[in-house]
């Protein structure tokens, strides 16, 4: 990976206010990151020090090699989609569009406006030209928005929380344009999101934030099964977490949990290192399920209560009493044929596997 | 009846508008009938005489001061209009745009402070200001910049424009700051992410995102400047006087009222011709601005 994009030891404050704290981070050439976390985390702030609307308080900045403080916004290599689109009102479609090719003296009019043709045909708008920006939906805003600012062929294109505004079906559609777009256009995309599901779908890899801190900065796939703390692991997807102690922290690890008993684990299943003593594991619900009647399994396996049962359609989810352990487990079952769904009290057991356990501090 | 009235909709806004909708008829439609009666008679002497002609209108159209009345009421108002506009832009773009939000409402209180005195209170001040023994030239003597006062300052067009665009220049600057504080900022910041300066982002986005805020101005202080009557009557001297003067001239000194009212007829026809040319003028430039 050639970094495109490299943050080192960025800090920004606000008065009193630390809203970014130390932050370093490589983005590479054409690669979809996600600046993923909880709202007021400052992942809007980190993607406006890229795009020079912010300043950074200390740190360094670079896009392509070039040191960017002290360059503004309209110097940067940079565009961006703004989370409210900022369409501008009283331009048509099409000059919204071709706003940012003013200053191209190379092109002549009709140079531009089949630019203009070109880039509202890739995001599925041939024939908008014409139209009052002010007449056109939300989804319509957004794609304007990233006609408007891939017609200038940047170097990494900013995505504030683009689709926080739509409805669910559009969201999901969006997302799967936006995926094609990114591999056609082959820019770099930086998206903020605190949708954890979005980012998960649509990253190479992403950063999570808390309070103006990368949590942890990994591709989908590890940040789900291998969260490095509780924070992210908490943040992304459902987790049981269960208290445990550990008895050895070399190969095999050797955990004794409280309600399940003894096991050893992979060193692999612990991504920070980890000291005897006190710590706790994590488990996903989808990596548990309860043994009907007539099942079998190789399998660990636990006796249960059913405390609580959440319907939802595909998918029944269960929270289950196990004496020792503290919280009821999450557990989440696909409603197959011939399973049924079980009433809150009922006596039942549950199948684990310590391969799906992950070690915490 | 009533109960109708009160039942629907509509009834209840009727209900609701017409207080004020009698009160406009009673204090505007009535005495602009009446003036447009009066300027269909002829004054005889002491009486008034009441057959229909249009004599009135004819002596306006064939004797020259009449025209060059209202032309230069309209040159005032348009110079008064123009250099008001242009010195309530800065500050209302000033408030809006640099002003802490928590402090923009003091702001706009102390722009309105003028308004504390009377008009006429203000009027005079002005010719303190401006006079032959006033600041400006008392100041400018002792500092050794002039030898001998100013005359072009006071008693004239000059001291008339100065004077109405002070006065309305808080009617200017509210309606622009209006309209710049509705501008999205995040539009801003878009112009100049897709590669415009400041300044060509001030011209392209918040120069025709604030113009409902300028064209508002601009009517607002176009169409009450023609038929100010104190300022010119006080400030404008021999040269100063504009078509108000004129007709208060008619209808009070000459006592002739059926003159008076056919020029404040032609006066109101004037502004209104040019007032609507101007609206439909930027109507279609302002169209899907708001
Ligand atoms: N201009 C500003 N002045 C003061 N505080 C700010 C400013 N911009 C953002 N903040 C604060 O910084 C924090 C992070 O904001 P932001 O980056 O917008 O969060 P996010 O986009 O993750 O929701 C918030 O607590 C916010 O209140
Ligand atoms: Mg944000």
């Amino acid at each position: 990976m050639t970094p495109l994009i490299t943050l080192k030891g960025v800090n920004k404050h606000y008065g009193d206010y630390h809203a970014l704290r130390d932050i370093d981070l490589e983005i590479g050439e054409g690669e979809f990151f996600s600046l993923l976390g909880p709202s007021g985390c400052g992942k809007t702030t980190l993607l406006r020090t890229i795009a020079g609307f912010e300043s950074v308080s200390n740190g360094l900045v670079t896009i392509g090699g070039k040191d960017m403080a002290g360059v503004p916004a309209n110097l940067r290599p940079t565009n961006m989609v703004f989370q409210s689109y900022a369409i501008f009102p009283h331009l048509s479609v099409a000059e919204n569009v071709a706003f940012g090719l003013r200053k191209r003296s190379d092109l002549d009019t009709k140079a531009k406006q089949t630019l203009v043709e070109d880039a509202l045909d890739m995001v599925g708008l041939d024939g908008y030209g014409k139209r009052a920006a002010h007449a056109l939906s939300g989804g319509q805003r957004q794609r304007v928005a990233l006609a408007r600012a891939l017609i200038l062929k940047p170097k990494v294109l900013l995505l504030d929380e683009p689709l926080s505004a739509l409805d669910k079906k559009m969201r999901e559609q969006m997302q799967v344009e936006l995926m094609r777009l990114q591999r056609h256009v082959g820019i770099t995309f930086i998206l903020v999101t605190h949708d954890q599901e979005e980012a998960l779908v649509m990253s190479d890899r992403i950063a999570v934030m808390f309070e103006g801190r990368i949590g942890q900065l990994a591709d989908a796939e590890t940040l789900y099964r291998r969260p490095r703390n509780r924070q992210v692991a908490d943040f992304i997807g459902k987790m049981n977490f269960l208290d445990v102690v550990v008895r050895s922290s070399n190969d095999p690890v050797d955990l004794e949990i409280s309600g399940l008993g003894r096991v050893t684990i992979s060193p692999d299943q612990v991504p920070e290192p980890v000291t005897i003593g006190k710590a706790i594991v994590g488990i996903r619900p989808e990596t548990l399920s309860l043994l009907f009647d007539g099942e079998t399994t190789d399998l660990r396996l636990i006796d249960g209560v059913v405390d609580e049962v959440v319907y939802y359609g595909d998918m029944t989810y269960y929270d289950v009493r196990v004496q020792g352990v503290e919280k009821p487990l999450n557990i989440a079952m696909k409603n197959v044929i011939g399973r049924p769904v079980l009433d809150v009290g009922a006596a039942t057991r549950v199948v684990w596997d310590e391969r799906s356990l992950v070690l915490l501090n | 009846m009533w109960r109708r009235l009160t039942a629907t909709e509509g009834g209840q806004g009727l209900l609701m508008v017409s207080p004020p909708l009698i009160y406009a008829l009673a204090l505007l439609a009535v005495p602009l009938g009446a003036i447009l009666l009066f300027s269909f008679w002829t004054q005889d002497f002491m009486a008034v005489d009441t057959t229909f002609t249009l004599n009135n209108y004819r002596e306006i159209a064939e004797k020259p001061i009449y025209g060059a009345l209202l032309q230069r009421s309209l040159f005032v108002a348009g110079c008064v209009t123009i250099v008001t506009v242009i010195v309530a832009f800065p500050v209302a773009y000033f408030v809006s745009f640099h002003v802490r939000p928590e402090r923009k409402s003091l702001w706009l209180f102390l722009i309105t402070i003028p308004f504390w005195t009377s008009y006429l209170i203000r009027v005079f001040l002005w010719k303190v200001i401006l006079g032959y023994n006033g600041v400006i030239n008392t100041g400018l003597i002792n500092l050794g910049l002039i030898e001998e006062p100013l005359t072009f300052i006071l008693y004239n067009v000059n001291a008339v424009i100065i004077t109405l665009a002070h006065a309305f220049a808080p009617f200017a600057i509210l309606p622009i700051f209006v309209a710049l504080e509705k501008i999205d900022r995040s539009l801003l910041e878009a112009s100049q992410d897709l590669g415009e300066s400041k300044f060509m982002t001030f011209l392209r986005v918040t120069l025709p995102l604030s113009m409902p805020g300028v064209v508002a101005a601009v009517l607002i202080v176009f169409i009450p400047t023609i038929g100010d009557y104190v300022t010119p009557e006080l400030m404008g001297g021999a040269g100063g006087k504009l078509i108000a003067n004129m007709i208060q001239t008619q209808f009070l000194a000459l006592n002739n009222a059926p003159l008076g009212a056919a020029l404040a007829i032609v006066a109101m026809l004037s502004v209104s011709a040019i007032s609507l040319v101007f609206v439909l003028l930027n109507r279609r430039w302002l169209k899907g601005r708001s």
